[in-house]
């Protein structure tokens, strides 16, 4: 949904088809070739000739239901519905005539009769697409004072929507998302004339999986999210565009942040992966960035400065070390990027030389055949890419641990390293003579750390995730680390000094470069350009 | 050129500093030795440093080094709507903010296509707050010259005609100087009542003022002594430093942006340009106190014919809906809300726009993208040449005669340096 412009761009046609397969359209006096079967609609936004739309929506049917993308074709009556018609060769398209714009004004005027006044506490104001279509296309004052028709302002539809039948258009995006997406109806029209509604499904709740994609289409703030609603105005936002780390879909998403908070995910289109698309709960994969930080290094229970927790764990790992490398663990996680895994395994592999290397990761969940993935762990193909079969699972950590195989264990992300799923009772962390974590959280596995440090969480982090589908995507920072913390990789090259290792990285794409050298599965990534946040007050595709 | 420029009494003859160094010490050897004039000295107002090398008590080479208060003005205009730009150019010209405003409003209107329709009322008023600025501008100019000459009661009288209009323009605008007033299309409201009546009485009162302080300069001894030829100006030079305004018409060149290309309503007026013909400092005295007398004509004038109705253009896409339109209606409050958050929408395109300021032609050159922002907002400030020039004209002078000569070409640092 983030950018529906952009969407029927992507899908404009290639630069030479095969003469039988196209058509030639006029449009505004020009032609141009079109594959068969192309919406006029998306034909004229890919040209440049922008027609407006409401209902029309690049990843859903088109029932035409909102009449703003009228244009004239020669030879009709009466102005066509462009989303719904099909080009056709030798079709001659007028997409800005009197006649045109003059129906398309009529309908915005028709749509603003019963409209309320509710831009200064609407939550999708600034991102509206009936204001931008008003501004664009109307700009004239109302003609009509009448009283506007009363509707229910505050339906609780689901566990995380807000319904404002008021403001509702009735351009039945919402319902087919249900319908087309989600495979689920859920949502539909009621009465008639300017007394229908939006409303639930006799017997029904919104409350599918991908509920929050209906507020992602709602071209106005009929529906609102329960999380976002009222917290930040829309045009305060600024965007960074990153990966999903809920599952092994990894779903494109834009991180919506502003003055180092994360206000809400959305979104972002990629059609090999998830389309215009994404589960409700990856929505909130953001909170916990926000939550229960470990913010400071630690050295047995005491914050201290960076310099000391390192020469601590330093000197820790090295008496082990020269103890004997065989009793060193190594804890991989499957939510770390591919460059904290690959300057981990460079630590561990290369340099240590150690044998004793496990895998973590968070519990398997629930899956469908839409998005949503099984494996709950965004980079579990990179891991076990780098791990190159050498990573053991947590049972064979917890089995270590109870023969005493282990006295040192060094954990690269505490997510999932006590899960049920992987160690059925407690890891018994209390064997080891030492811990050294590095982690996000104050969890329970830093708790029991000798020295904690702190690491920066997804969305604080430049990177790369491996998804199911072995691709690998770029994640952003879109927030400043919380409080102390660092990058994995930064860590690890710290870490890597003090242990005798050379390991001088000094940003993330120098390890995803080396990265790229050494593992075949990163072979053909690309780290992607650079790409400054963009303030959503002035990104003017938005609404 | 105008007659009240004859010189009031012939002009002495100053002797070339050399005769007087040689009468007075003949045999002094002197050594050049720098000396820092500013950034905080009592006459560097604006915040300007001059290095200068000094013989004695003769400059022998000026460094004039600008940007002490360089605010990034055009850069920071970047991050603002076209409309919060207004706030900003109050602070260019600081003692005209009217006229600053006048001339970026223009520039926008023009990329905007709009020009023609600006309703005639706010054309009228623009050009009558723009006058009073400019009164206020000059005698702000010659009340602080003159006491750094040590005529501190020409000051107090300067300010007080100045102090009238400042509480004029407060009745009009709020303000006395982050004014603000002008906004795209118009004015942001009309004048208020009695206002016709009150500017006709300051304008006697300040008629009077004028005359005390002809009278207090004019033929003062002390007062021409530090004038008359020195800081001389050649027409060459101020060609080919692109002076314009007062100190390039003390030079006798005639250029005046609303006399030569006239914009708003300035054509239906009669008024002079007065000219200087020597270029010194009280060429540029003279042309000020001769431009107060103008202006105040142009004012005459402007109260007689201004005619009634809007002060604003009708287009939902650049003026402010009335706020019982705004609360009462969706397609207004979206209008308002679209202005304010995004901007007025300026087609994409390039222009310079330039308008007579107290200071001389002052440029806007906008850049637009199409957005409500300006891609480039660059202004072309009138003392920033004059003030280029006095590297070239210090040289030579004593180091008293700088205050005069800083004095009469009236650098105003928020317009110099932006």
């Amino acid at each position: 949904m983030a950018d529906p412009t952009t969407t029927t761009t992507t899908s404009a046609p290639p630069a030479a088809p095969a003469p039988a397969d196209t058509v030639t359209v006029t449009i505004d006096g020009k032609a141009h070739q079109f594959p068969k079967g192309t919406v006029l609609l998306e034909a004229c936004n890919a040209v440049g000739a922008d027609v407006p739309f409401f209902c029309y929506h690049p990843g859903l049917s088109s029932p035409a239901v909102c009449r703003q993308c009228l244009v004239d074709v020669k030879g009709q009556p009466k102005p066509v519905p462009s989303c719904y018609t099909p080009v056709a060769d030798k079709m001659e398209v007028q997409t800005k005539s009197p006649r045109a714009l003059d129906v398309r004004r009529q309908m915005l005027e028709f749509t603003l009769v019963n409209h309320p006044i509710d831009c200064p506490i609407c939550d999708k104001a600034g991102e509206c697409m009936l204001q931008k279509h008003y501004f664009d296309w109307d700009a004239k004052y109302a003609r009509n004072d009448g009283i506007k028709v009363k509707k229910d302002k505050v339906v609780d539809v689901g566990p995380h929507i807000v319904l404002d039948q008021e403001r509702c258009i009735l351009c039945t995006r919402c319902i087919r998302v249900c319908d087309e997406v989600a495979k689920k109806h859920q949502l539909e029209m009621a009465d008639r004339g300017d007394h229908e509604v939006l409303t639930t499904a006799p017997g029904h709740k919104l409350d599918n999986p991908y509920s929050l994609n209906t507020v992602d289409v709602c071209p106005v703030g009929a529906l609102t999210s329960k999380d976002f609603r009222f917290s930040m105005r829309a045009w305060e936002l600024t965007a960074t565009q990153s990966i999903c780390p809920g599952c092994a879909t990894g779903c494109n998403i834009e991180i919506h942040h502003s003055r180092g908070k994360i206000h809400r995910l959305v979104p972002r289109v990629n059609p090999a992966v998830n389309k215009h698309w994404m589960c409700d709960e990856g929505r909130f994969t953001y909170k916990p960035v926000h939550a229960g930080r470990l913010a400071a290094p630690f050295v047995r229970g005491t914050p201290v400065e960076w310099d000391r927790a390192l020469d601590e764990a330093g000197k820790l790992l090295r008496a082990a070390l020269d103890a004997g490398p065989a009793k060193v663990g190594v804890v991989f996680n499957a939510q770390s990027t591919n460059e904290d895994l690959y300057a981990l395994g460079r630590l561990a592999f290369d340099h240590l030389g150690l044998t004793k290397t496990y895998l973590a990761g968070v519990d398997q969940g629930w899956s469908d055949d839409i998005l949503v993935s099984a494996d709950k762990n965004p980079n579990r193909a990179g891991a076990t890419a780098v791990g190159a079969g050498r990573l053991r699972t947590l049972l064979d950590l917890a089995k270590d641990l109870k023969a005493g195989a282990l006295t040192t264990l060094l954990v690269v992300g505490t997510d999932g390293v006590l899960a049920k799923d992987a160690a059925p009772g407690a890891l018994p962390l209390d064997r080891l003579e030492t811990l050294v974590v590095i982690g996000t959280h104050r969890d329970a596995v830093a708790a029991a750390a000798k020295v904690a440090l702190p690491l920066a969480a997804w969305a604080e982090a430049d990177g790369t995730f491996t998804n199911k589908l072995g691709m690998v995507q770029r994640i952003r920072a879109a927030v400043p680390p919380a409080g102390d913390a660092l990058a994995g990789w930064e860590i690890l090259s710290h870490l890597a000094r003090k242990l005798g290792a050379t390991m001088d990285f000094t940003e993330a794409r120098a390890v995803f470069n080396e990265a790229k050298q050494k593992l075949g599965f990163m072979k053909n990534a690309e780290w992607g350009r650079h790409m400054l946040p963009v303030q959503l007050r002035f990104a003017s595709t938005r609404g | 050129m105008a007659d009240t420029l004859a010189p009031l009494h012939p002009r002495r003859v100053v002797l070339g500093f050399q005769d007087t160094e040689d009468m007075i010490a003949p045999d002094l050897p002197t050594e050049p030795i720098p000396l820092n004039m500013g950034p905080s000295h009592p006459a560097m107002h604006g915040t300007v440093r001059m290095v200068l090398e000094v013989e004695g008590e003769r400059i022998s080479s000026a460094d004039i080094q600008i940007g002490y208060l360089h605010r990034c003005f055009e850069k920071e205009s970047e991050a603002a709507t076209w409309t919060q730009v207004f706030p900003y150019t109050d602070r260019l010209n600081y003692i005209s903010p009217m006229l600053n405003n006048v001339g970026y409003a223009m520039a926008v209107e023009k990329l905007l296509g709009v020009t023609d329709k600006i309703p005639e009322r706010a054309q009228f008023i623009r050009v009558i707050v723009g006058e009073v600025s400019r009164i206020s501008d000059h005698l702000t100019c010659l009340g602080a010259s003159a006491m750094e000459l040590g005529a501190f009661t020409v000051f107090l009288y300067a300010l007080k005609a100045r102090e009238w209009l400042f509480e004029l323009l407060e009745e009009v605008c709020g303000a006395r100087l982050t004014s603000t007033y002008l906004r795209i299309g118009g004015v942001s409201y009309d004048l208020p009542d009695g206002f016709d009546g009150k500017l006709r009485s300051i304008l006697d009162r300040t008629r009077v003022v004028m005359q005390d302080i002809g009278k207090l300069l004019d033929r003062n001894r002390i007062f021409r002594d530090r004038m008359d030829g020195i800081g001389i100006i050649t027409q060459a030079d101020a060609l080919a430093y692109g002076i314009t305004g007062p100190v390039g018409r003390s030079t006798g060149l005639a250029y005046d942006v609303r006399k030569d290309h006239p914009y708003l309503v300035y054509d239906r007026f009669d008024f002079d340009v007065p000219v200087g013909s020597v270029g010194d400092n009280f060429d540029r005295y003279a042309v000020r106190v001769e431009e107060i007398n103008q202006s105040m004509r142009i004012l005459d004038q402007a109260l007689t014919q201004i005619p009634a109705g809007p002060v604003m253009i009708n287009d939902p896409r650049i003026a402010l809906p009335a706020k019982t339109e705004t609360y009462n209606s969706i397609e207004a409050m979206i209008a308002h809300f679209k202005i304010i958050m995004d901007g007025i929408r300026v087609p994409p395109g390039e222009t310079y726009s330039y308008t007579e300021a107290g200071n001389g032609e002052l440029g806007f050159f906008i850049v637009s993208d199409g957005t409500g922002r300006p891609w480039k907002c660059r202004v072309r400030p009138p003392c920033f040449p004059a003030t280029a020039v006095l590297g070239k004209v210090l040289p030579g002078l004593f180091i008293a005669d700088v205050v005069p000569t800083f004095g009469m070409i009236n650098m105003i640092g928020g317009e110099c340096d932006r």
